[in-house]
C-alpha cells in the first residue's frame, strides 16, 4: 500500500542485534572470516540463529559478488538478497531496503553486514577498478581528491578554515578516547592536525579517515517480533537516499551534496526535523564531510558548518554529539564505514555505550556517504518512546 | 533496435581534438553544451548531439595539490596539482595546468585549454590566460 513519503515504513522494523569483529588489525584473516564473526555476534546479541536469517544485504570492495560469497560462507540460503552497491553509504540505505523487505514479508530476519581487511591485506585503500574516463588522465588520487576539492571550494566560497576542519578531527578523537575499541586513542589538538603531514591540500593525514580492518553486522526484524527479543529495539523511523553523479567533476555544486535530498526524505518519512535528533552518526571519511552533512541535513545553514563545529559543539559535552564512537577518523574505517553508524546508533539508543553514552538518547540520525560524494543515504532510528 | 551514431562518443572526442582544439558536443534540441561525451543529452534526453570547436576559455573552480612522499634514496617527488575548470560554454572538467607551479594556481584564475598527449589518448589541459599571468 502506498503511503505519503513512505511513512508506512515508520516504526515497522527495528535493529535487534549488532556485532563487530576484527576492528583495527586482523592479520591472517580475510574479509569473509571477520564478517562471519561479526554476524555471529549480532545474532547472539539478538538471541537469533543463523538459520533464522532469510534476508541478506551486503556490499564490499573485495568481492565481485559480495552477497553470493557471503551466503556461501555462512551456509545459509536466504529468500531475499540485496547487493546494491553505492559505496560506503550502502549499509545505511540497506536499513530502509530491509525495512521494506520485512514489511512486504519477503523476509523475516534481515542481516546487514560488511567486512574488510584492507590494513593487513592490501595495506592501502583499494580503489574501484573502474574510474571516470575523463578524470583518470589527470592522475587524481581516489577518493581523496574529490573531498579535497570540495574542502578547497568550501574554504574559498564560505571562508571555512583549516582550524574548523581540524575541530572535526579533534572532536572525533575526544569521543574515541571514551571508546576502548577505538583504533586511535592518543591526544590530538587542533595544532597537531594542522601540523601533521599534508596529503592532499587542504587535507592533512589527520583530516583523513583511518585505514583499518574491521567487520560489522546488524540484524533487523519487524517491530512486533523485535519487542519479544533480548535487547531494546532501535526502531527505524525514516530513511532516504539520493545521488546526482559518480565523478566529482560531474557534481552540480562542490559544496552541496545529495544529502539535502536524502535527509529531507528521511525527515519526511519520520515526521521529524533536525532539532528532534538527540545525536548524529555522520560518515566522516574526511573532516569536510561532517561540515557538509551538518549543513545539507539542516543542522545549520549552507556555509555555516565550520563555525557550527567550533568550540567543541559536536565533541563530548557539546550541544550536539556527533560520531560518539570516534567515527571513521579515530574509531575504525575499513574502506566502507556505513554499517558502523547503525551499530553505534543502536548501542546509544539502548543506553549501552559505556563511558561514551551521550545521556538519554531518544533519536539518532545515521548518514552514509558513498564513493566520491556520489551517493547519500540517511536513516533515523528511535526508542519505543518515539513510535 | 536503436540505431548507432557514426562513432562512439569517446572515439569521436579523440578524433575531433586531434586538431589541437577543444571540441564539445552541443544538443540540437536544448542548445546545452555537453561534457563528458555521451550518446544522449543529459539535460533533455535528445539523441541529436553535434560536435563543435569551442573557445577553450575557462575559470579554475577548485583545486587540490597532492603531496607525495619520496622513497629513501630516490629523487624528491613533485607535488601534483589537479583542478576543476568551468568552461565558458558551461561544462566543468577535471584537468591540470602543466606549466604552472602548484602554489601559483588560484581559484578564479582564467585559463585556456590545450590538447596534450598521443593519438587516441589525448587529454585536455590548461594554460593561464595572458591577462591572468
Amino acid at each position: 500500500m502506498s503511503t505519503p513519503n513512505g511513512s508506512g515504513l515508520r516504526g515497522s522494523a527495528a535493529i535487534v542485534g549488532v556485532g563487530t569483529a576484527g576492528l583495527g588489525e586482523a592479520p591472517g584473516f580475510n574479509a569473509m572470516d571477520i564478517q562471519a564473526l561479526a554476524v555471529r555476534e549480532a545474532l547472539d546479541d539478538a538471541g537469533l540463529q543463523l538459520s533464522d536469517v532469510d534476508g541478506v544485504f551486503c556490499a564490499n570492495m573485495s568481492h565481485t559478488f559480495p552477497v553470493i560469497s557471503t551466503i556461501e560462507y555462512l551456509g545459509i540460503q536466504p529468500r531475499w538478497i540485496d547487493g546494491t552497491n553505492t559505496g560506503g553509504s550502502s549499509f545505511v540505505a540497506y536499513a530502509m531496503a530491509a525495512s521494506l523487505a520485512l514489511q512486504a514479508g519477503l523476509c523475516d530476519v534481515a542481516l546487514i553486514c560488511y567486512g574488510a581487511t584492507l590494513r593487513s591485506g592490501a595495506g592501502r585503500m583499494v580503489p574501484a577498478n573502474e574510474q571516470p574516463t575523463y578524470e583518470v588522465p589527470h592522475k587524481p588520487r581516489y577518493p581523496m581528491t574529490a573531498y579535497a576539492m570540495s574542502a578547497a571550494r568550501h574554504m574559498s566560497q564560505f571562508g571555512t578554515t583549516r582550524e574548523q576542519l581540524a575541530e572535526v578531527a579533534v572532536s572525533a578523537r575526544l569521543w574515541a578516547q571514551k571508546n576502548p575499541e577505538a583504533f586511535e586513542l592518543g591526544p590530538l589538538s587542533i595544532e597537531d592536525v594542522l601540523g601533521s603531514r599534508m596529503v592532499m591540500e587542504p587535507l592533512t593525514v589527520r583530516d583523513c579517515c583511518l585505514l583499518t580492518d574491521g567487520a560489522g553486522a546488524v540484524v533487523m526484524t519487524r517491530a512486533d517480533q523485535a519487542r519479544d527479543l533480548k535487547e531494546k529495539p532501535a526502531y527505524f523511523l525514516g530513511g532516504g537516499t539520493a545521488s546526482y553523479n559518480r565523478a566529482v567533476s560531474e557534481m552540480p555544486d562542490l559544496t552541496s551534496t545529495a544529502a539535502r535530498d536524502s535527509g529531507a526524505r528521511a525527515f519526511a518519512m519520520a515526521g521529524m526535523k533536525p532539532s528532534d535528533m538527540t545525536i548524529l552518526q555522520l560518515y566522516d571519511a574526511f573532516t569536510i564531510n561532517v561540515i557538509l552533512f551538518l549543513e545539507d541535513l539542516g543542522f545549520c545553514g549552507k556555509g555555516e558548518g565550520g563555525a557550527f563545529v567550533s568550540g567543541g559543539r559536536i565533541a563530548p559535552g557539546g550541544d550536539l554529539p556527533v560520531n560518539t564512537n570516534g567515527g571513521g577518523l579515530s574509531f575504525c574505517h575499513p574502506g566502507m564505514y556505513g554499517v558502523f553508524t547503525l551499530i553505534e546508533a543502536t548501542r546509544q539508543l539502548r543506553g549501552a555505550a559505556g563511558e561514551r553514552q551521550a545521556g538519554e538518547v531518544e533519536t539518532v540520525l545515521c548518514h552514509g556517504n558513498g564513493i566520491t560524494l556520489s551517493h547519500q543515504a540517511t536513516a533515523i532510528f528511535g526508542t519505543d518512546a518515539t513510535l | 533496435m536503436a540505431s548507432l551514431p557514426k562513432a562512439g562518443p569517446d572515439k569521436a572526442f579523440q578524433e575531433h581534438v586531434s586538431d589541437g582544439r577543444l571540441w564539445l558536443q552541443y544538443c540540437d534540441d536544448c542548445g546545452e553544451a555537453v561534457f563528458m561525451p555521451r550518446v544522449l543529452c543529459p539535460h533533455c534526453s535528445s539523441l541529436s548531439l553535434d560536435w563543435r570547436p569551442v573557445s577553450g576559455n575557462g575559470t579554475v573552480h577548485t583545486l587540490t595539490v597532492l603531496h607525495q612522499r619520496s622513497k629513501p634514496g630516490q629523487p624528491e617527488r613533485q607535488n601534483h596539482a589537479i583542478v576543476l575548470v568551468d568552461l565558458d560554454e558551461g561544462p566543468r572538467m577535471m584537468s591540470r595546468l602543466p606549466e604552472v607551479a602548484p602554489e601559483d594556481i588560484r581559484i578564479g584564475m582564467r585559463v585556456k585549454a590545450r590538447i596534450e598527449g598521443k593519438d587516441g589518448e589525448r587529454a585536455v589541459v590548461f594554460d593561464p590566460q595572458e591577462s591572468d599571468q
